[in-house]
């Protein structure tokens, strides 16, 4: 029931309320806060709200700001800082806008905040639950360095396929030693999301791991909030054998509070000082509790350049045979069909590009069946337009909408058509299963990253995370298809058609798939180039027991690689056989013409 | 022990269809049938397009016969109870299988990879018929000196090399690790006389070593010296088949013809 006191004690609440100034209206701080629930029912996952504008520019965290004013309320101590400051301009200009439009105590002191708006810094002093860490954030995207659409990161964190992430580390690597980015480093939110954590120090990230206080991160202009909830595992991505370092320049410390366990910048004297300007005046002033601040600071992630790629052992790039020892010892090949002799199985393959206006149906491939056991090379040849290269994409999964059969003896035992598989299937496939050599290298390659980035890109795809075994293994694949290992740092597209070409078969064995499809893998190249990889191809598939399809419209490919051939023509395959009985003996009229022609 | 043949061919015709000439046939092979006994050396003699090869490649699947059967036992001889297999309907899949290890072929003129030396050659042909890498190696290097080519050459293209070279390069791939059933087109028709006794000295102790040997010959020396049966030929039919005294003392129009 409702007393005449307590109503205009309301009133009295509501007068005030409205003398403050309004920046978000209701409905948008209700929005805010379920974006705010969602991110912290999601560790790490980037929710979409819809960002206001505030008085405040873009860039300057508007972000924060939104996320701050829907929380903050009048029995709230906010503190807002500014590169560890709180007495600059941005900071003091959000502060009072708070404090303004919410009716907020505000301090400078971190125990006495109860939320804290951040740019670029984590206070010194260890948060507590009862505190909560608003970050501004201008890059939400963390995988915006590796990947420009939008979608294709959509998909990548729903996937959870952060390889190329990876790979650009892989990249920092063997081009400076060690991995570059600074502020933002990435990580891994509850061994799921791959999150940017602002772009605070790689100092501060060990305090947003099992942290006791909840920590909001919010990107005004791309619309985003994301949260690591109390209790949250949070990991630096890095290789499991090159230690995450933090910032630190040997011998530093504060020129003010003495202090070498705490961030610190330096200044254009060439000292330092404590990044943390409010821990700074009370470590002078002993209001801290030093040794519980040593015990959290992050003095075992120091840099040690003992333990740095650098300082590995890689004899063996000039020493290759070695590597070749390891090489014997693994050398899985596919499987078949539990009773059956196939490892890879296509039957009645058909595709129709159905009619549009100005052209009528296309049957590209009809009926099409053929199968390869584990150690076997089929050829597929036909002329260009005979549906060949369409049997291939149906195969892969770039062309869609085909209909028919295709087995794989060791994709759940060769019972599931691969025809019907989802496209995040599908690149799980690629990865580790079905591995493709097209005529053009810069279709299987990214010409813009080294030899052995490419390769680290498949492994590290696969699950490799030991930089010291993605080396040794893109060393050995590099060697065996003879690109000199003096180049394996070199960016592939210094390489010429020949090279760039074994690259791309190095990087298609990488996890040694069980079946592999050669697409016209020497057309385009000059014919003594095509001959050595043509030759390089032959001890490959006769050294590994995988099952091998390779797509020519020339007969020598065929001959040279396969034992046995069909022969496609009008999207059928009208003849199959032995490949020296198809050229010595063809029966089809098409056929003899072929041979005709390939005999020239 | 009975001892059945490791090979039977029955009713084998062969007929080619020339598309490009209006679908003109040629009648290769009508109604052959032969028999192989396990270390027999049977010698096919006739003249040139009597269709000796084509018999040869049709037994190997080089050539696909239209009708009749070829049928491999690779147990005869061995004890082994008998494991027949037809191999015109054979999958391509088993035949490949079956001609690396059961069936050798060597053709007439050598048929090597683009780029590979004769060591390569010869090991290859070896690690097909199931040894062990290491062996194929020693095996190779050995049957490539026996046949007296010369070790500098072990590692050239075969492609560059002479005539006499490849020939024996090929034979020497043939002989290495013999298969059981050995099929030999004119083996030593480029071969100088000192080679020549080289090779006929190896392809007679293949007898010995109980391969199954049907082979082509130009030479009516040769087939007297190595063959315990001739099968004479005469546009695609066999006109006789008995032992080679026999045959080579009867009158044959088409033996005269062909080894006059």
């Amino acid at each position: 029931m409702t007393t005449t006191a307590t109503a205009l004690a309301h009133a009295e609440v509501s007068a005030l309320e409205a003398s403050r100034p309004t920046v978000l209206d209701e409905q948008a701080i209700r929005e805010i806060r379920r974006a705010v629930l969602s991110g912290v029912c999601v560790p790490g996952f980037q929710v979409p709200f819809g960002s206001r504008e505030v008085p405040v520019a873009r860039g300057w965290g508007s972000g924060g700001l939104q996320a701050t004013l829907s929380l903050a309320a009048e029995a709230d101590t906010v503190k807002v800082i500014d590169q560890g400051d709180e007495e600059g301009v941005n900071a003091v200009n959000l502060r009072r806008l708070i404090q303004g439009s919410t009716g907020c105590a505000t301090s400078a002191d971190t125990r006495e905040a109860t939320i804290v708006q951040s740019r670029h810094r984590i206070p010194e002093d260890r948060l507590r639950r009862d505190q909560v860490l608003v970050l501004q954030v201008p890059q939400s995207e963390p995988l915006r360095g590796v990947e420009k659409s939008v979608l294709e990161c959509n998909r990548m964190h729903a996937e959870a396929d952060y390889s190329r992430i990876w790979v650009s580390m892989y990249e920092d690597l063997v081009t400076g030693g060690v991995v570059n980015q600074g502020a933002g480093y990435p990580v891994m939110v509850n061994g799921r999301y791959l999150m940017a954590p602002s772009p605070i120090p790689r100092w501060d990230i060990p305090r947003l791991d099992g942290a006791e206080h909840l920590t909001i991160l919010s990107h005004g202009r791309d619309k985003k909030i994301y949260a690591v909830p109390p209790h949250t595992p949070v990991e630096p991505v890095t290789f499991d054998d090159v230690p995450y370092e933090v910032e630190h320049t040997a011998g530093s410390f504060c020129g003010l509070c003495g202090s070498a366990d705490t961030f610190l910048v330096q200044t254009s004297a060439g000292g330092f000082l404590c990044s943390d300007v409010e821990w700074c005046a009370r470590v002078r002033a002993g209001d801290v509790d030093a040794a519980e601040h040593r015990r959290i600071a992050p003095l075992h992630l120091l840099p040690d350049p003992a333990r740095r790629v650098r300082a590995l052992d890689e004899s063996f790039l000039s020493d290759p045979a070695s590597l070749h020892a390891e090489d014997r010892a693994q050398t899985p090949g596919a499987l078949a069909a539990p009773g059956e002799e196939w490892a890879l199985a296509v039957s009645g393959l058909t595709k129709v590009y159905p009619a549009r206006r100005g052209s009528s149906a296309v049957t590209a491939a009809r009926d099409v069946t053929f199968d390869v056991a584990p150690g076997e090379a089929l050829g597929v040849i036909g002329e260009s337009g005979s549906g060949k290269s369409t049997v291939m994409k149906c195969i892969i999964g770039d062309e869609a909408g085909a209909e028919g059969e295709v087995l794989i003896g060791g994709v759940e035992s060769g019972t599931r058509n691969i025809l019907g598989l989802s496209p995040s299937e599908r690149r799980r496939l690629r990865i580790s299963t079905l591995s493709v050599v097209y005529q053009d290298p810069s279709a299987g390659l990214d010409l813009g990253i080294s030899a052995g980035g490419n390769i680290a890109d498949r492994l590290t795809a696969a699950g490799v995370r030991s930089y010291r075994e993605i080396r040794r293994t893109a060393a050995r694949l590099l060697d065996r298809v003879e690109v000199p290992l003096a180049r394996i740092d070199d960016v592939v597209g210094q390489f010429s058609g020949g090279m760039r070409q074994r690259v791309q078969i190095a990087k298609a064995l990488a996890t040694d798939p069980q079946v592999l499809l050669l697409d016209e893998p020497t057309t385009g190249l000059d014919a003594s180039v095509a001959a050595g990889v043509l030759d390089l191809l032959r001890e490959l598939i006769a050294e590994r027991s995988i099952a091998v399809v390779v797509v020519s419209h020339d007969f020598s490919v065929i001959d040279a690689l396969t034992d046995r051939a069909v022969v496609m023509h009008r999207g059928e395959v009208i003849e199959a056989g032995l490949t020296d009985q198809l050229f010595a003996d063809p029966h089809r009229p098409y056929t003899q013409r072929l041979v005709a022609a390939a005999r020239g | 022990m009975t001892t059945g043949p490791i090979l039977a061919v029955r009713e084998l015709s062969k007929t080619f269809t020339m598309h490009s000439v209006g679908g003109r046939r040629v009648v290769s092979l009508e109604r052959v049938g032969l028999d192989v006994a396990p270390g027999e050396h049977v010698a096919l003699a006739g003249s040139s397009g009597a269709g000796k090869s084509s018999l040869l490649r049709c037994i190997c699947r080089t050539y696909l016969p239209d009708s009749g059967t070829v049928v491999l036992d690779t147990a005869a001889g061995t004890g082994l109870p008998p494991a027949p297999v037809e191999l015109t309907a054979l999958g391509d899949r088993a035949m490949a299988r079956l001609r690396g290890r059961e069936i050798g072929y060597v053709s007439q003129f050598l048929q090597a990879r683009p780029r590979t030396g004769p060591r390569a050659h010869v090991r290859e042909a070896a690690l097909r018929r199931g040894m062990p890498a290491v062996e194929a190696d020693e095996r190779a290097v050995a049957a490539l000196r026996g046949l007296g080519i010369a070790e500098e050459l072990f590692d050239i293209d075969c492609a560059v090399l002479s005539g006499g070279e490849r020939q024996r390069i090929n034979l020497a791939a043939g002989i290495v690790s013999p298969p059981r059933l050995l099929l030999l087109d004119e083996p030593v028709s480029a071969l100088d006389p000192a080679n020549r006794e080289r090779a006929l000295a190896l392809i007679e102790e293949l007898t010995a070593r109980d391969v199954a040997v049907l082979a082509v010959y130009h030479s009516m020396s040769i087939i007297r010296r190595l063959a315990d049966r001739v099968v004479v030929m005469e546009h695609g039919r066999v006109v006789d088949d008995a032992s080679a005294e026999s045959v080579l003392s009867a009158d044959h129009s088409a033996l005269k013809e062909a080894y006059a």
